[in-house]
Formats: C-alpha cells, sequence, structure tokens
C-alpha cells in the first residue's frame, strides 16, 4: 500500500474529493494511490498540491527509499538490514489470499518427512 | 506446533555454495496481460500484489507487461540440482542460472483471507503447522544478526514461503544478497511440501482411476497397513486392478 493510499484511508477521502481539491484528474490521483504511477516520476507541484488538499506535509507523501538488491551504492550487510526494516516489517497489512484451504489438515499434512519419502530411491547426482 | 527458529534457520558465509533453502532479497518477475486482475479483493485494480512492497511495472509489445516485485524470497531448487551441472564437470560459464525461488510473505505486511475475502481464525496456526500444500512456515528471528554477522540486530517476523509465487532468477543475484539458509532438517520439511504442492495431496493416479470408470470391482484385497492408513487392492471384472490408500481413523 502506497503512503498516499493510507493517508486517504486514514482520513476516509476519496480519490475524486482530493483531485478536486487539487485541481488534478482523479485518475491521476488513484494512479498514484494504487502505485500504478510512481510518486516519484510526477511533478514535484502535482505531490504538492495533493498533499495541501490532505493537509499533510508534502514528505508524507513520499515512500522511503527501498534499498534494491545489488545496489553498489551500499555493502550487502546495509542492503539486507534496510530490506529487513521496510519490507519484512512494511506498514499497515492489506489482505492477501491465504494459502489455508481446510479447518482441519489433511492425511499427510503431518507426516515427517523421513516417513513421507521412506520409500523412494534416491535419484543418481551423476545423471545426465 | 511450531518450530523454534534455531532448528530451522542456518548461518551462510558468502563463500559457501548456493543452496536449496537460501533466503535471499530479490527482484521477482511476473509476466502476463496488461492489467490483469485475477479475482478476490486480495489484489489490487491492475492485478498487482499490495503485500508485496512497491512492484514496478515494465511493459512488453502487444498487451503484454511485466510487474516485479522487491522481497525476500526462498530458493526451493534442490541442492543436487543447483550443483549437477558442476559435478559433472561443466565450466561454471556454462552452468544453468536458474534458481526456482518462492516469494516470502511476512505476517506484518498482511491480513490473511479466504476466497471470500473472510479472515480465518486458523490461518497461521495452520501454517506454522505446514497443513497448507502452498506454504512453508518460516518462525520469527529475535536477531538476525546471529546468523547472518554484519546485519543489523532486526528482528525477522513471522512469515511463509508461498509456493503459489514460485519464479526463477539468476544464481549471481541469489549469491549477491543471501541472508541465510535452512538447515538441512528442515529442508526435509520443504521437500515434503513440494511434493505436496505439485501432486495436490497425493500422487494421483489419474489413468489408472480412469480406466476402472464404468467397470464392476470384482475383488477388494487388503494389502499392508500404514498408521492409520490401510491399502487396498482392487480388481475390476476386465481384470485391470489399482491399488488405493484409505484413512481408517
Amino acid at each position: 500500500m502506497t503512503r498516499l493510499a493510507a493517508i486517504l484511508k486514514e482520513k476516509k477521502t476519496s480519490y475524486t474529493a482530493v483531485a478536486t481539491r487539487a485541481r488534478l484528474q482523479p485518475r491521476t490521483v488513484r494512479q498514484l494511490a494504487t502505485g500504478e504511477t510512481s510518486i516519484d516520476n510526477v511533478a514535484v507541484g502535482t505531490v504538492r498540491r495533493i498533499a495541501e488538499a490532505l493537509s499533510v506535509p508534502t514528505a508524507a507523501l513520499l515512500e522511503p527509499e527501498l534499498p534494491l538488491p545489488g545496489d553498489p551504492a551500499a555493502s550487502r550487510e546495509v542492503r539486507l538490514s534496510a530490506a529487513i526494516r521496510e519490507v519484512m516489517w512494511s506498514g499497515q497489512p492489506v489482505a492477501y489470499a491465504s494459502p489455508v484451504e481446510a479447518t482441519e489438515a489433511d492425511d499427510i499434512a503431518g507426516v515427517e518427512p523421513q516417513e513421507f519419502f521412506a520409500d523412494m530411491p534416491a535419484i543418481d547426482v551423476r545423471r545426465g | 506446533m511450531s518450530v523454534a527458529a534455531e532448528d530451522v534457520y542456518r548461518r551462510v558465509d558468502a563463500a559457501d555454495d548456493l543452496s536449496s533453502g537460501d533466503i535471499a532479497f530479490l527482484s521477482l518477475a511476473r509476466s502476463r496481460l496488461g492489467g490483469e486482475a485475477p479475482p478476490g479483493e486480495a489484489y489490487d485494480p491492475t492485478g498487482r500484489i499490495p503485500a508485496y512492497p512497491r512492484p514496478a511495472l515494465l511493459p512488453l509489445p502487444h498487451g503484454r507487461e511485466i510487474a516485479i516485485d522487491t522481497m525476500f524470497a526462498l530458493v526451493v531448487t534442490h541442492s543436487c540440482e543447483i550443483d549437477r551441472q558442476k559435478n559433472l564437470g561443466a565450466s561454471s560459464d556454462h552452468f544453468d542460472c536458474r534458481l526456482t525461488v518462492a516469494p516470502i510473505v511476512a505476517e506484518p505486511a498482511v491480513r490473511l483471507v479466504g476466497p471470500a475475502a473472510d479472515d480465518l481464525a486458523v490461518n497461521w496456526a495452520a501454517i506454522e503447522a505446514n497443513q497448507p500444500v502452498a506454504s512453508l512456515f518460516l518462525p520469527p528471528i529475535e536477531d538476525v544478526s546471529v546468523l547472518a554477522p554484519g546485519v543489523d540486530p532486526l528482528p525477522w517476523p513471522r512469515s511463509f514461503a508461498d509456493l503459489r509465487g514460485l519464479t526463477t532468477v539468476s544464481r549471481g543475484m541469489v549469491a549477491a544478497d543471501r541472508l541465510f539458509s535452512l538447515t538441512p532438517a528442515y529442508l526435509g520439511t520443504l521437500q515434503r511440501q513440494l511434493a505436496r504442492f505439485f501432486t495436490w495431496r497425493d500422487i494421483a493416479r489419474h489413468e489408472l482411476v480412469e480406466s476402472l470408470v464404468g467397470r464392476i470391482i470384482v475383488d477388494a484385497i487388503p494389502l499392508n497397513r500404514r498408521g492409520d492408513r490401510l491399502r487396498i487392492a482392487l480388481t475390476a471384472d476386465d481384470g485391470s486392478s489399482v491399488t488405493v490408500e484409505l484413512k481408517t481413523k
């Protein structure tokens, strides 16, 4: 969820209402809120007008800098530390399709791996 | 019953060979039709997965696109497969570079919902027990720096590897941003989950079952019993047979 979407949700306001106050197209606000358009890729004036319409500082709309894998500007340790903070502990939880399908375990859910594969011969690692 | 972090994770050094169970920070690609929206409220209007942080979209010709999610993922390719070409004496320049990985979904990022967008109270308890076929539970860690020296002393939340999101990345990408790995013991659980996921709970012999449709079963012979499961050989009126396994309790 983008910061803009979180603020819209918190303030219980719509794309259209914000767009009207900011003198923008509702589609522009929607695309920024859904992340379809990155807020980093629009004019500063647009971000400022949305911030004013929401009565929040402009910085509140900017996404935190997510370190990217392999970024040579940061060491591996710095990249991984930042990624744990930003990715694993990201802000508001959002709906996600659960892998759970049933309230009760099926027959083999609890079978230990040794038993599960007990009758299976190992495959020769040298196979072509 | 949940497993303890010390039984699940192990430390890896940068020089260690890649292996099944490695956990790394990666960019994962999902290619699809432009704007394709899977059903359900777990997806935003353009079909992206909000729980996956800051996806990027790359347009492709003819109305296709690639969604890219930058997140932690678990290597599920079997270690023997990873090492196979090396063991055969192939030059590293000619290794198949692909590794199959599953995205890791963290508890703080999601509210797990069922098909009808309903919250299921059993979700995390079931995931912790590795009950679903599509997930591998990953327990929380108090301080990741114990397993990954140099990384800040941060906690790692309760999470799971989601086998529904398997994709491939290069070996080099895993090596560059690897955090830690799974213990050999827990790799057995990963392999069991993979077998369950790809065979959907049991090895299905569709052709044998289909061949019995419309036939009369003329004989049923009990075979061996293993735990609470009984195997029975069924013989049809045309002489064909199939072995089925039944739960007895």
